[in-house]
């Protein structure tokens, strides 16, 4: 090799190899890619138990690395001969939000940016029923307001979910208790979802969330309440780590008027089967035929 | 003919019909707000023992605590305070004369012990000072327009700590629930079912407790409906200044 070949095949490499780096930066900043083996994890229907039990590990090192606290990552599954209702109570809610801040607490929803689940609509007693002259805003100094009902909003869980059709890459589907899920890890965040749901039950992770590390709530769920990504969405998963279990839902536990119910629809003693057969139940947005499993009712 | 004179009559009958119930519709007096306070359980069906009590609980916080109708000083001496005397199980033991009235019917020694020495207080005026925790021995607000106010509606009236429900059924505060259901049959119904009140733990039985709340887990007995509450805060977006003052 001459000094001329061996200068020129350098100088070739030198700025080939440079130009792929430059070409690669960006990658860099994908924030939320720790290893190689998240960037290659499968879907999770795809996942066989072994491999979710990689993963489950190796998520519960990420969270202890990002917030000082060693979790509990469980994957939950739908037990069979289950359908999930929700019904609430129009006639009884205050508006008094303690499930909102139930919700937060206990699905590890970030403190700043700011996400919430379930926004509660004052709404004007005035029979017109309007959600465009709704306010979710309000402060006043106590709940009720005289002259206003109040209409929390969350997921409604559809039976027919205009957000699974639209995902372009099969990030969220329904379960077979009626559950909408969301996998984290496959979610390129394209908000085709958040523009789909007709409730405006989805949320996106602009930023990185934030936590603070005694507030971690370290009963998580793979699909559930771990930790989001910046860049992912994310939405109410009617408490799957506490409902696959049997238990209520978090915000069905503090509503301090009983307003929120939930159970089995299969089950004809349930209380939402007593609610659906004898009360005056509705469903927003019927017109648009997501048949919604969250019902409103009337105590009249 | 004979078909439009059949036709004519019962028009007649008809209209002769409806004339006399318009005519009972004038008549009859359209009512005029309240009207009176109707007894929400029959006078005859309550176990009141026979004495003479002079004054309810609820016309004592009605007149703003003022004893001074109590006619104490028909008997006591407003400068000589009364003895209170204990026996061995450190309750008070009352006159005969005042086993009727209102306060005779609690446990006292639930607050009191015996060598506390209570002292009745008077005014500048001779007049007993009720204690402020006193006063709230039945602070009712059960029920509109103050129709049950009266604590024997509820309590029997030798055993404050007892209740008795409409049927009779004589029963313990814990289990209020039942003496609900008497007026309020169509909450109770919903609430057996689940669609009113509270549940707790699990949705599933197998997998653990469902706790069913009781009426007076959330309402007050004696003031059921619900105090306001202080709501949780607003959402705010994320360039929010609450949030990022920056």
């Amino acid at each position: 090799m001459t000094r001329r070949s061996f200068l020129r095949t350098s100088t070739v490499l030198a700025t080939g190899a440079a130009a792929i780096a430059a070409g690669l930066a960006p990658l860099r900043k994908i924030g939320h890619y720790s290893s190689v083996e998240e960037f290659l994890q499968k879907q999770y229907k795809e996942l066989s138990p072994a491999e979710m039990k990689v993963v489950l590990t190796r998520i519960e090192g990420e969270v202890e690395r990002q917030y000082g606290i060693r979790p509990h990552v469980r994957d939950y599954k739908p037990m069979s001969g289950v359908q999930f209702v929700y019904a609430l109570n129009l006639s009884r809610c205050v508006g008094c939000r303690k499930c909102v801040h139930a919700c937060v607490a206990e699905n590890n929803q970030s403190r700043n940016p700011e996400i919430q689940y379930i926004r509660v609509v004052k709404l004007p007693n005035d029979g017109s029923f309007d959600l465009e002259s709704g306010d979710v805003n309000y402060t006043p100094k106590s709940v009720p307001e005289a002259g206003f009902f109040y209409m929390p909003i969350q997921c409604h869980q559809c039976h027919n979910p205009p957000c699974v059709t639209v995902c372009p890459v099969k990030a969220t589907w329904q379960e077979a208790d009626g559950i909408t899920v969301i996998d984290y890890n496959w979610c390129i965040g394209c908000r085709y979802c958040e523009a789909a749901c007709p409730y405006f039950a989805r949320r996106f992770n602009f930023a990185t969330p934030s936590i603070p590390k005694e507030q971690i709530n370290p009963k998580m769920s793979y699909l559930g309440n771990r930790p989001r990504y910046k860049g992912v969405m994310e939405k109410c998963h009617f408490c799957i780590q506490r409902t696959r279990e049997g238990r209520y839902p978090a915000c069905v536990e503090v509503c301090p008027t009983g307003s929120r119910k939930f159970g089995n629809i299969l089950d004809p003693d349930s209380e939402v089967s007593y609610i659906l057969k004898n009360k005056r139940v509705f469903v927003l947005k019927e017109e648009l035929g997501t048949h919604p499993r969250f019902f409103y009712y009337f105590d009249i | 003919m004979e078909t439009e004179r059949k036709t004519q009559v019962v028009l007649a009958v008809l209209t002769m019909g409806f004339a006399a119930l318009a005519i009972n519709f004038v008549r009859v007096p359209a009512r005029a707000g309240v009207e009176k306070r109707a007894p929400l359980i029959l006078p005859g069906s309550l176990a009141i023992v026979p004495g003479t009590i002079r004054v309810s609980a609820a016309q004592l916080v009605a007149s703003g605590g003022d004893a001074s109708g109590l006619q104490c000083y028909a008997c006591h001496d407003a400068k000589k305070p009364p003895e209170i005397r204990y026996d061995a199980n450190h309750r008070v033991v009352l006159p005969k004369e005042h086993l009727d009235l209102i306060y005779g019917m609690r446990n006292c020694s639930e607050c009191h012990t015996p060598d506390e020495g209570v002292k009745i207080e008077y005014n500048a005026d001779g007049v007993v000072i009720i204690p402020d925790a006193h006063r709230n021995l039945a602070h009712m607000a059960h029920g509109r327009y103050l129709r049950n106010e009266d604590c024997f509606n509820c309590h029997v009236s030798t055993q404050l700590d007892h209740l008795h429900t409409p049927e009779g059924l004589v029963v313990g505060l814990d289990q209020a629930t039942q003496l609900c259901a008497g007026c309020h049959g169509t909450q109770y119904r919903d609430w057996e079912s689940g669609a009113h009140g509270r549940r707790n733990g699990y949705w599933k039985s197998s997998a653990g407790p469902t706790v069913r709340q009781e009426c007076t887990s959330c309402h007050d007995p004696h003031a059921p409906a619900f105090t306001p509450l202080i709501p949780m805060p607003a959402p705010h977006s994320l360039h929010d200044p609450r949030r990022n003052p920056s």
